[in-house]
Order: structure tokens, then C-alpha cells, then sequence
């Protein structure tokens, strides 16, 4: 007979509550009457449960069949015409925030015919046969399987190198079981490693702050809600080396005293979500993960989440709005315990660090820069992929790898993600790291990189990218989610007022001034502080 | 029961005051704009200002409710961070210099608040809250309006809330006072972006939600987006209503209650609670105490008594008439069939004192136990 206490109420209902998203899935999304059973399965609130499902754009439309990324590489191969063509076609097609495969624009999602929160991304192609036969200039696009990326290729001297066989010995974290937790903190520090996530905190100093609390149960999790606009690279670490980056989060477990490691994918990946299942199988039969739990959650359609709080309170089953710091996470993350939460990048660097030691990793840098970065590059470029270089290397350099601009003369390029902005082509020289970029008011962030040829207008791409803020900030505060609305209607007046052949009016230019100014200061995160870099960057060079 | 709850008026109260300074705990010292203040670790700046007579402007907080920080008004500089904190989130710390006067907060206040009227498309309510801070700090010149998406429930017929999503600000006060003090959690923060809104499950009807039409929700609103609706037309006179305060009498309770009277007219036109702290109800209402007032101004009240003449039909009379009639009928069915035929029931809408005369009727004048009263069960 099973007992039931009332001191293990709070204990199952914060269980029941971690499992409230899932649920959702199972239920085949938000749709009539959902909540309610999700509600009942739970035991969250039904209106609860309903707020928290809605938020998700992947629960919240479970009717939609395809969705086509209106990201800027997309847009600019031909996603709005694929947008509207298959939507032509009847099927329920809808436009949605960058899909993370912008080497293989216009992409696309496709739900799979059982749902339950699984899709398969494909690419949107122009049907040239199709378009003739039609006539009257409507275009006919097709969703097909999309070919293999392109990638460095193999060379044993690079830190992650995506393009060589996984290492299935995971010889680091047994070399680090032997050396010791003191030992790894003291290479991850020495190999002056910095998040590869966007914001570029030293990895070493955030793994210190955790050990401290290795007495409070840490937790380790791995950002791998890759969303920036333009960023595919932790998408091809996962896909190419999943246990890669496993072992690197086994490691960081034994460096900080955690056993349980969370990994928190966005949905849309399914070829990483595969590889990684595969391999967490195979690890667990040849006894790498022997002590420790590793647990696989799944994103559902929110950019946001990509931010460390919002998805710590997305893995807990809440709406994904960003939480206040401090407590920072390493003291106070996931359920309150102390969560060393990195990249995917950064924990795929971490076996290399172990085996070939700190300073190894330090000198692979250009100049002051420390190890290797992977640099996903799209837009007008002969061969978009991702690209190992040392961190620090010039733009020129990163274009050059992927075969240079097509379609014109370079006219910008976007050097890391949706809020560094466009930075002019005479900049082509600027070293892709945290400080250079910063130092020009941009940022390396993800290092997610789009290439404009002559022929793109600025303005909008701008306009494309302070649209997606819009769409994807969560809503909670208003510098952020008034300010990315103002800023959209100010690029819109200016993109009227250029067509009229006139320049943007000083009252509404003294707008933009005062909207971004309070964006920056009054925002909770970094999407509404860093959401007026690019019209700030437009203004600058490119009226 | 742990023994760290400090003592105070109403003892669970989440308005219960801070401790003030000078009890023992306040054993942090942090400088408001230049003055020195005691605080007890654990208490926020803005308990902290509050005390020190240093007005911090805020529009999500209710002390009721965990703060959250959301909607960005009680921003202030402090020593500790390079970046603004808000004030009723962030915790006081020995040592801490906080300036809620400054250039950057003067500006900070006119920009948010800018930003919050570019986001009303049909203008901010009188006598609120955001008006009230408009007022006082002032707006910046030209921001376009924008057209947020967020959607409200049209279909909601139920006459009591309405919800106007155009005057909302989604601070989640009445998300929060719903789910953290009436544990009712009937709506929810929904969407997200510029869509975001108040909803019920599945954007049912209130009725058809777990809602308990408290309305709470319409008086913990800063911004008058949640209004009775039976005088939402009326919402731009509310600033001149004149309040009368007075104790319910639905149940026994005793909850205070303001009934917001239109002076011209003699008329109530809505019911609001005494703010969080100051009286038993502690900022609550029930569906009944909030919405049903309407028998006061009713055609149909009564307000003489009436007895049935000879025909069966009902006629005023005078008190002593009435009375004297009831009391020969009530004496002619005791003498007849016993004093045990007779039975008192009492309304719980009497007073204690009136229950206990109606039970002292019941057994000294009539001799039987027979009295009950429906809040007994």
C-alpha cells in the first residue's frame, strides 16, 4: 500500500512542475482543452499552465505544418517568395525567427506527421521548371533534404576541428579524473577561455564560483538553445561531435562536484537531437557516465531562452522571462542550486584544454586572443559554413575561407549575431573578438556572421532584425517590449521617408535617440539592452 | 510555527510594516540621497526609502506580492551596481549609497513613462496610478504610438470584470494577486512580446475560469485596465467619487469597505477595499461585498413594513402594527400546536447582536431551542 505524506506535497509538485512543457507535448500542443489535462497531469494551475504553454511559439500554433525562417541570410535568398509561394499551396505555412540554418537559406520546418514535438528542417527551393510552366511570374518553392555543410576541413591542430572523427576513448575526462578538479580549474583558467556563448565571461572564473558550492548539489547545463540569427555552429558541434562536447560537461561535473547534467536543445535541431541521444547511449554502455544522470530537454520556439535565466525558468516550467541577477547562477540557478550553465562551444573546447593543457589552448589565438572559434558565416558568400579559425582572425580572413562575396562587391557584414549590427566594408580588416568589436561598438556575441554584397539595402535589414526583437522579446518589461515596437515604427518612417527621396526627420532621429537610451538602460536583459545597437550602427554608416 | 514572525497589527498580513529602526534588527546602515538609514537585512531599498520619507515612484509592486521588478519604475542608482537597480527588489547592504534623485533617474522616469504612453492608444486612465506618475514626472516629447497586438476576450460577457487590453501595462499584479493571495490563479500573463496579455485558460469566459469575481484584481490595477464593468463608462469620473467608509455585512467577517459615492447624485457607484494593511480585510473583497450593492439604491428596497390585509394582498403599515401582527400569530401557533412547532432561522447578514436577540426570542419568549443561523453550518 503506498502511504501518502504530506511533507513530500511541495517535493512532487516541483517535480510535476519541471515536467508541465513535455506535457504539452504529449498533448499535441496548446489546443482546446489542453491545459486542462496538462493541468490535471500536474497539478499547475489551468490558467497557469495555459500562460506558461502560450509563450512558446513551437506549443502555441500546433497547427501549423511548415515554417519558414524569415531570418536576414533567409530573407535575402529568397525567403519572403518561398513564404508566400507555399502558402499558396494551402498547407499552413507561416513565417517564424531564425531556424539556425543559415547556410542552407531559405530554410524551413516541417512538423512531423505525429507531432509530440518533433520536426525536421528542410530547405525551401525555386522550382524552375514548375515557375515556367505556371506562368504569370508565380513562383513555385519546394522543401527538399539539404546537403552537407561545409566545413573546415580536418586538422588535429584545432581546439573543437568538427570535420574529425569523435574521440570515443573520452581519454580527457579519464586524464582528469587522475589530474584532479583543482587541476582542470587551474588549465580551464590558464587557458584564459571565454564563454562562446556571446557574452565572453572567462569560463574559469564561472567554474571557480560553482566549486565553491560543490556542497550545495551543483548542476550542469549546457546552453544548446543555439537561436542567434546567423549562428549555426553549435548545431555542427552537436551534430559532429557530440561527444566532444558530453565529455566536456562530464569534465566540468568532476571539476565543480556535479552529478547531473542537463542539456537544453531547441526543438528545431534534429540532427544534433539524434546525434546526441546516440551518443549519450554509447557513452553510458562504455561507462563514461557511470555517477552521473544526463538528462535531455528540449526547447519550444522562444529566441529568449538562448539568455541563462529564461532558460533556467523554461527548464523549470515557467514562461521563459529572463530572472533578475544577482543571484547570479552560480549561486542560485536551476531549482536554486548552484548551475555552471556554458555553451555548447565552450564545453567541446574543454577535452582539448584537459589533454593538450591551458597554454596549448592561449597560444592558438591571434594576437592576445586565446584558442580557437568557430565562425558560422552566411548572406552573400560562396560557400557559407562554419569555420575554425583562431579567435581574433579578421573578417578578411573568415570571407576568404568561405570562398568570398558573391553577387556583387562587399557592402557590410554583421559580425556576430542580430544585435551587433552591420558594420561598413571598409571595417573588413576588424579582428572577429570581444574586445576590437566591442571597441567599435559592435560585439563578437555568437559570431554568428552575415555577408551583404552592394546590391542589399541596410536599412532593411535592420528593419528584419529589429523585427525579430520584437517578435522575441518576452514581453515582461516594457523598455524592451514598447521599445522594440517604437523602434520598428521609427525604421518604417525612415524607410518611407528614403523612398520619398527624403532623410529621416531630426524629431524622429532625437526618437530614436531617446527610445534606445532608455532600452539600454531600463531593460531587465541583454535582448532589450543590446536591441538598438543596429539602428545606432545604421545611422552611423550607412545614412 | 516558526518562531521569527515578528509581531505586527494582523499577524500574516503581507502589508504587514517592516520592522521599523531601532527594534534591534535594523543593523544595516545604507545612505538615501545624502541621509543616513537603518535597515534590517533582508529588507528591500524601497522598504528602506519608504521609511526614510524618500518617495520612490513604483507601478508592479504591491506589498502583497513577491516583487518582481517587471515594470521598471522604482529604478534607482546604488553603489553596488553600474546599472540601475530596482529599488523593490534590490536588498539593502551595509554601507550602500542609493540616489533616487538624480539626472539619470529623472530621465530614466520621463523615458519609461514615455515609452508606457506610446503604448496607450487610447490614453491613460484619470486618477490612476500611471497617471498619477505622469503627472508628476513628466513625459519626453514625440515618441510614435505603437499598436501592440495583445488581444483581450471580447466573447467574456460575465457583468462583472472587464479587461481593456489598450490601458494595460502587464506589471502582473492581478496575475500574481490571483495566484499569491487568493490562490485562485483564474488568469495569467499569455503570449509574449508585443502580443502579450491577460488571459483565462483557453480565453474562457471568467465564469467558466476557477475566478471567484473577488476583483481584486480591478483594485490592485495601477493602471484602470480592469474596471467593474457595469460602470466602466463611468471610469473617467471615478477621480471625483467621494468615499464612505463602512463594515460589511454579508458575513461575519467585518470586512471594511469604501462605497465610492457620486456626491451629486446620492449614488454608489462602486465599492473598493481600504488599502492592504490598514484594516481586517487586508485589501480584499468578496464577489459579494465588491459587486452586490445594488439593493441600496434599488426601486424595489423596502423600506416600510408590510403586512397582508384581508384580501392577501401586502400593505405598509407602522412598526408597532407589524410587529404586534407577528407576534399573534407566532403566540396563536404556539398556544395551538406547541411551543416546538416554532423554529428561528437568522440571516448572517445580522449583526452578532441582533443574532443573539433572535435566539433569546426564540428561548425566553417562546421557549424553544428550535433558532438557527445559516452561518452556523
Amino acid at each position: 500500500m503506498k502511504i501518502h505524506r504530506m511533507h513530500d506535497e511541495p517535493r512532487r509538485r516541483e517535480e510535476d512542475r519541471l515536467r508541465l512543457l513535455p506535457a504539452f507535448d504529449a498533448a499535441g500542443g496548446l489546443r482546446p482543452g489542453a491545459a486542462k489535462v496538462v493541468s490535471d497531469a500536474t497539478g499547475v494551475p489551468e490558467a497557469t499552465a495555459y500562460g506558461v504553454a502560450s509563450f512558446y511559439h513551437l506549443l502555441a500554433r500546433p497547427d501549423v505544418d511548415v515554417r519558414v525562417c524569415t531570418g536576414l541570410s533567409c530573407r535575402m535568398a529568397g525567403a519572403d517568395a518561398a513564404l508566400s509561394a507555399l502558402q499558396r499551396g494551402g498547407a499552413a505555412v507561416e513565417g517564424c525567427a531564425c531556424l539556425g540554418q543559415c547556410d542552407r537559406a531559405p530554410a524551413a520546418l516541417q512538423t512531423d506527421p505525429g507531432g509530440g514535438g518533433h520536426f525536421t528542417p528542410l530547405q525551401a527551393r525555386r522550382s524552375e521548371a514548375a515557375a515556367a510552366g505556371a506562368g504569370q511570374g508565380a513562383e513555385v518553392w519546394t522543401l527538399a533534404p539539404y546537403g552537407a555543410p561545409h566545413l573546415t576541413p580536418d586538422d588535429a591542430e584545432l581546439a573543437i576541428n568538427l570535420a574529425g572523427a569523435d574521440d570515443l576513448s573520452w581519454a580527457a575526462l579519464a586524464q582528469a579524473r587522475v589530474e584532479g578538479a583543482d587541476a582542470v580549474l587551474q588549465k580551464v583558467d590558464d587557458a584564459k577561455l571565454r564563454g562562446r556563448g556571446g557574452a565572453g565571461f572567462p569560463a574559469g572564473f564561472k567554474w571557480r564560483a560553482v566549486a565553491r558550492n560543490a556542497d550545495r548539489d551543483p548542476v550542469v547545463i549546457c546552453n544548446a538553445d543555439e537561436g542567434e540569427p546567423g549562428t549555426f555552429k553549435d548545431r555542427e558541434v552537436m551534430a559532429q561531435r557530440p561527444h566532444l562536447m558530453l565529455e566536456g560537461m562530464a569534465i566540468a561535473a568532476h571539476a565543480v562536484g556535479a552529478s547531473e547534467l542537463v542539456i537544453y536543445l531547441r526543438a528545431e535541431f534534429k540532427a544534433p537531437r539524434e546525434a546526441l541521444l546516440a551518443a549519450i547511449a554509447s557513452a553510458r554502455a562504455a561507462g563514461h557516465l557511470d555517477g552521473l544522470s544526463v538528462e535531455l530537454a528540449l526547447g519550444h520556439g522562444a529566441y529568449i531562452c538562448g539568455e541563462e535565466t529564461a532558460l533556467l525558468e523554461a527548464l523549470e516550467g515557467r514562461r521563459g522571462m529572463p530572472r533578475h541577477k544577482p543571484p547570479f547562477p552560480t549561486d542560485s540557478g536551476y531549482l536554486g542550486r548552484p548551475t555552471l550553465m556554458n555553451n555548447v562551444e565552450t564545453f567541446a573546447c574543454i577535452p582539448a584544454i584537459v589533454r593538450r593543457g591551458g597554454a596549448w589552448f592561449a597560444g592558438l589565438g591571434a594576437g592576445d586572443a586565446s584558442g580557437t572559434k568557430l565562425y558560422p558565416i552566411s548572406g552573400d558568400v560562396a560557400r557559407p559554413g562554419v569555420y575554425e579559425l583562431p579567435l581574433g582572425a579578421s573578417f578578411e580572413t573568415l570571407l576568404a575561407a568561405a570562398g568570398g562575396v558573391t553577387g556583387g562587391a562587399l557592402l557590410a557584414f554583421s559580425p556576430g549575431g542580430a544585435s551587433s549590427g552591420l558594420l561598413p566594408a571598409s571595417m573588413a580588416d576588424i579582428a572577429l573578438d570581444f574586445g576590437p568589436l566591442q571597441e567599435a561598438g559592435s560585439m563578437l556575441g555568437s559570431a554568428g556572421v552575415v555577408v551583404l554584397n552592394d546590391t542589399r539595402d541596410p536599412l532593411a535589414a535592420t528593419l528584419t532584425r529589429a523585427r525579430f526583437f520584437r517578435e522575441e522579446s518576452c514581453g515582461q518589461c516594457a523598455p524592451c517590449r514598447v521599445g522594440t515596437q517604437v523602434l520598428v515604427r521609427l525604421l518604417e518612417r525612415m524607410q518611407a521617408a528614403v523612398a520619398a527621396g527624403e532623410a529621416l526627420s531630426d524629431s524622429d532621429r532625437a526618437a530614436l535617440e531617446r527610445v534606445s537610451w532608455q532600452m539600454e538602460e531600463g531593460s531587465i536583459c541583454g535582448l532589450g539592452q543590446a536591441a538598438p545597437i543596429p539602428v545606432k550602427h545604421l545611422l552611423r554608416w550607412f545614412t | 510555527m516558526p518562531d521569527d514572525v515578528p509581531p505586527g497589527p494582523f499577524p500574516g498580513s503581507a502589508a504587514a510594516p517592516a520592522r521599523a529602526a531601532g527594534d534591534g534588527l535594523a543593523t544595516l546602515s545604507v545612505v538615501i540621497d545624502g541621509t543616513q538609514v537603518h535597515a534590517a537585512p533582508g529588507e528591500t531599498l524601497l522598504q528602506a526609502a519608504r521609511r526614510a520619507g524618500v518617495t520612490i515612484p513604483t507601478l508592479c509592486h504591491d506589498e502583497r506580492l513577491a516583487p518582481t521588478g517587471a515594470c521598471r519604475m522604482c529604478l534607482v542608482e546604488s553603489s553596488d551596481s553600474r546599472r540601475m537597480v530596482p529599488a523593490c527588489r534590490h536588498p539593502v547592504a551595509e554601507g550602500l549609497e542609493v540616489v533616487t534623485d538624480s539626472a539619470r533617474v529623472h530621465r530614466h522616469r520621463q523615458s519609461l513613462l514615455s515609452l508606457y504612453a506610446a503604448d496607450a492608444p487610447e490614453g491613460v486612465k484619470p486618477g490612476t496610478e500611471l497617471d498619477r506618475h505622469m503627472r508628476t514626472y513628466g513625459l519626453e516629447p514625440g515618441l510614435p504610438q505603437v499598436n501592440a497586438p495583445r488581444e483581450g476576450r471580447p466573447d467574456d460577457d460575465n457583468k462583472y470584470v472587464l479587461f481593456q487590453p489598450e490601458s494595460c501595462i502587464l506589471c502582473a499584479r492581478c496575475t500574481r494577486y490571483c495566484d499569491e493571495v487568493e490562490a485562485v490563479a483564474a488568469i495569467t500573463l499569455a503570449e509574449r512580446g508585443s502580443a502579450t496579455t491577460i488571459a483565462t485558460a483557453d480565453n474562457v469566459s471568467l465564469l467558466d475560469s476557477t475566478c471567484e469575481l473577488c476583483g481584486g484584481c480591478i483594485d490592485t490595477c495601477p493602471t484602470g485596465a480592469l474596471v467593474e464593468r457595469k460602470v466602466a463608462h463611468r471610469q473617467d469620473t471615478f477621480p471625483s467619487l467621494k468615499p464612505v467608509r463602512t463594515t460589511c455585512n454579508y458575513c461575519g467577517v467585518g470586512c471594511q469597505f469604501d462605497l465610492q459615492v457620486d456626491p451629486a447624485a446620492n449614488q454608489v457607484v462602486r465599492v473598493t477595499s481600504p488599502a492592504p494593511g490598514t484594516t481586517t480585510n487586508d485589501g480584499n473583497l468578496c464577489v459579494k461585498g465588491r459587486f452586490a450593492y445594488g439593493f441600496i439604491g434599488h426601486p424595489e428596497r423596502l423600506t416600510e413594513p408590510l403586512i397582508r390585509d384581508a384580501s392577501g394582498e401586502l400593505v405598509p403599515t407602522d412598526w408597532d402594527t407589524a410587529l404586534q401582527r407577528a407576534a399573534d400569530l407566532l403566540t396563536g401557533v404556539r398556544d395551538k400546536f406547541g411551543k416546538d412547532t416554532l423554529g428561528f432561522i437568522s440571516s448572517s447578514r445580522c449583526t452578532n447582536e441582533e443574532n443573539y436577540l433572535v435566539q433569546k426570542l426564540a428561548r425566553a419568549a417562546f421557549g424553544t431551542n428550535n433558532c438557527h443561523q445559516c452561518a452556523a453550518t
